[in-house]
């Protein structure tokens, strides 16, 4: 171990339905806003903050850029963007802790913010379904029907089936599971409409294999976190949250050879980094668990990759209902981008958080003391897959 | 002149145009003349797509060392979906349209949708075997790869 402070998550700010017409920027800033007070702090104290998006630059979510902070005021000594999709949270924790720990700042906000339901609610308008982000002129996909990350990642669905099995119905047990632990969350968009496997089932083929059901929600909304040191975080107002372990993994450099990525993900360098740096010896000593879903095979390949259950087994695992309220790991307890709201790739980060605290209402996990929490995204190569993979340990203890 | 091109274009194309850039242009020469080209390595054999430098050993500088070469326009499914929804209207005839990942017999993966007879069940469709058809836009100056089912 190294004698560096240990960082911490102390403020927290959510934007889950804000008023018809509020941009993507006045979203960040408000979440950025309501993180800052969370902690304590002052927008003064905020002396760093990262802009947590889809894609790198000049793709979307660019409505916004270089503004938010001037918006809410921040005097920022530095301002930039972070993007590989799902793999935002870990990524811009592991960067704001270069700067933390290096003193060039001392306290960092993180937002990311998204209009993906006004977009397509505007998009639908002109005969386009789904969400209003299409993949970039440069992907090979585009002109052969590819426009949508539900056309490339349902092939890791039906890559799934046929090796090992799996079925439909065993995807669908992981949209029943979080549509439960949704149902016991005010603020997730699917609050009190809990689904059954005929439910699944009966929702529209999108990208067979995929149902609806299969997908994500598309929102509007923002989250914003604030980390800092150990010493400065016990000055602050909510009890810290300590980043306990952090690790990568990329797949992009063995997609023309290693075909075996389309039915795991590059959860076992990053799994084997944080864990270590956390001190866990495995997945035994997490107390709650959230998984980037952004389709529900995402969630059944980590569970797999990360030794919950054996390669190939996580269909009927799911079946048994050891995801579900009740069941042998809380997973995604908020309700994950499947039933709560699909925040900037932030909702189960969000989640730890408040689990970690306590906060969490009726689905509070007892004891909780270490959370896991993934991510996954990334540029797609073609004709690929989004390939990061992101391993982050937050803890009280 | 101009409006009659356009006229032509939207009538037979009104779908996104396909990425032409400098590293995929010599590919889509090919496909103009029904070749599928493979980025290959002269110093190994081994085949790649798309261009990139070969990783099994050091290249010379731009990967100077490869070259576009025909391959056989066969391989098998690797994975695929059935696309239930248009998400560009353009794609609103081809519904439900097959889209699959192809394993091609030198090794490269490539996607494209699925013509002629259709795999009913897409778990029993993996591994079938496929080939490339070649569907000419000559007018508009590129060819489009497409994949239909063979007998093994
Ligand atoms: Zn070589």
């Amino acid at each position: 171990m190294t004698d560096r402070q240990r960082i911490a998550v102390v403020g927290l700010g959510t934007v889950h339905d804000a008023p018809p017409g509020t941009s993507q920027r006045m979203m960040a800033a408000e979440a950025a806003r309501l993180a800052i007070a969370d902690a304590g702090l002052s927008i003064s104290d905020i002396d760093g903050a990262l802009d947590l998006r889809r894609s790198g630059g000049g793709g979307d979510r660019s409505t916004y850029s270089d503004v938010f902070t001037r918006v809410l005021g921040l005097p920022a000594q530095f301002y930039f963007t972070v993007g590989r999709g799902g793999a935002v949270a870990g990524l811009a924790t592991a960067v704001a802790t270069g700067f933390l720990d290096r003193g060039l700042a001392n306290y960092v906000v993180c937002v990311g913010a998204v209009d993906d339901y006004t977009k397509a609610q505007l998009t639908k308008k002109q005969g386009q379904r789904g969400m209003a982000h299409v993949e970039k002129e440069g992907y090979w996909g585009k002109a052969l029907g590819d426009l949508r990350a539900v056309s490339h990642h349902s092939w890791m669905a039906s890559r799934h089936m046929a090796e090992y099995g799996t079925t439909s119905e065993q995807l669908g047990a992981i949209a029943v599971a979080q549509r439960a632990w949704a149902c016991m969350n005010p603020e997730a968009r699917m609050y009190g409409r809990p689904i059954t496997i005929a439910d699944h089932q009966a929702s529209p083929l999108v990208a067979e294999p995929y149902h609806l059901l299969d997908i994500s929600q598309i929102s509007d909304g923002a989250v914003a976190f604030v980390l800092t040191t150990e010493d400065r975080a016990r000055d602050c107002a909510q009890k810290p949250v300590y980043v306990q372990g952090q690790g990568f993994g990329e797949v992009a450099a063995d997609l023309w050879w290693e075909k075996k990525n389309y039915t795991t993900m590059a959860v076992a360098p990053a799994k084997q980094k944080a864990f270590a740096q956390a001190g866990l010896s495995g997945v035994e000593d997490l107390d709650v668990v959230q998984l980037y879903d952004c389709f529900t095979a995402e969630v059944l390949f980590q569970l797999e990759d990360y030794g919950f259950c054996e390669k190939g087994e996580g269909g009927k695992w799911v079946e048994a209902g050891h995801t579900a309220p009740g069941g042998t790991v809380p997973l995604n307890t908020g309700g994950g981008l499947l039933s709560n709201k699909h925040l900037g790739d932030l909702t189960g980060f969000s989640e730890a958080v408040l689990q970690l605290r306590g906060q969490a209402g009726e689905r509070q996990v007892p004891d909780c003391e270490v959370a896991l929490t993934t991510g996954h995204g990334g540029e797609l190569v073609s004709p690929g897959l989004c390939s990061i993979h992101t391993s982050t340990i937050l803890g009280v203890a | 002149m101009t409006t009659e091109t356009t006229e032509t274009t939207e009538r037979r194309w009104n779908k996104p145009l396909p990425n032409i850039d400098l590293d995929n242009k010599a590919f889509w020469d090919g496909l103009r003349d029904h070749q599928l080209l493979l980025w290959t390595c002269s110093t190994c054999g081994t085949q790649y797509w798309p261009k990139c430098y070969c990783i099994k050993h050091e290249n010379e500088p731009y990967a100077q060392n490869m070259s576009w070469q025909p391959g056989s326009g066969r391989g098998k499914i690797f994975a695929l979906n059935r696309h239930h929804w248009a998400f560009h209207p353009g794609f609103q005839d081809e519904l439900p349209y097959i889209y699959a990942l192809i394993e091609l017999d030198e090794g490269p993966l490539i996607s494209t949708t699925i013509v002629g007879k259709q795999p009913t069940d897409l778990v029993s469709a993996v591994g079938e075997p496929v080939q490339i058809v070649y569907e000419d836009y000559a007018e508009l100056g590129f060819t489009i790869p497409r994949f239909e089912l063979i007998d093994a």
